[in-house]
């Protein structure tokens, strides 16, 4: 069996990724109707996109 | 004959239970010991292969979604070359490690044959990596009580 080709995904792409993974999970086991989904996991992804990117500005200065 | 063409035809069953249609009840007939043995098994089954225990269930839109999710992230770590942690730890973070890509069920021996070149955690990505295996493996643990929970008719 052969290797997987490394994935180059940088730190932004990824974070993307498993918000939209994550968020997705979230409204399936957390919500049954589907309108209630589509609003959890917009609301859900917003929130990781806010809070992380939050958290970057706010870590930036002890960065260096 | 015209009551029988007027009758409601039966419609076809949705594929999740909606608002409308509650949760299966459990059923009272079935002993309290069976019962709770079913649900633990569809825990374990939950575990073992990410979305049976709700495919058991008949929450096909849960069920693909749980499989498709952990999946994704159990391939974008083992790409990224994350760490997959082993039993034979050296302290109590790569324990911790273990039994959260532990939580993956089959994905974790998938993931550890994948990754044939090993993890590399020098770089960003690898850290990256090891971070989406460990988050496939909670986010499973948490489908499998899902699984559990709608079993014993808590949730749905």
């Amino acid at each position: 069996m052969t290797s997987f080709s490394p994935l180059s995904l940088n730190h932004f792409q990824a974070f993307l990724l498993f918000a939209a993974v994550i968020s997705l999970a979230f409204g399936y086991l957390g919500r049954r109707r589907p309108n209630d989904r589509i609003r959890y996991i917009l609301w859900s992804f917003f929130l990781f996109l806010v809070v992380g990117i939050g958290l970057a500005w706010v870590m930036y200065p002890f960065s260096r | 004959m015209i009551e029988d063409a007027i009758q409601p035809q039966p419609t076809e069953p949705s594929l999740e239970p909606t608002a409308a249609v509650p949760p299966p009840a459990p059923d009272p007939a079935e002993p309290t010991v069976q019962r709770e043995l079913r649900c633990w098994i569809l825990a374990l089954a939950g575990w073992l292969i990410p979305g049976l225990g709700h495919a058991l269930q008949k929450m096909w839109g849960r069920a693909f979604i749980i499989f498709a999710a952990v999946g994704t992230l159990v391939y974008t770590g083992a790409s990224m070359r994350g760490n997959v942690f082993s039993s034979n730890g050296g302290d109590a973070f790569d324990t911790l490690g273990y039994i959260a890509d532990m939580g993956t069920g089959c994905f974790y021996i998938l993931a550890r044959m994948l990754e044939r070149t090993g993890a590399d955690v020098s770089h960003s990505q690898g850290d990256y990596g090891t971070r989406f295996l460990a988050t496939a493996g909670v986010l499973n643990i948490l489908a499998a009580l899902h699984a559990y929970e709608a079993a014993r008719g808590r949730k749905a």
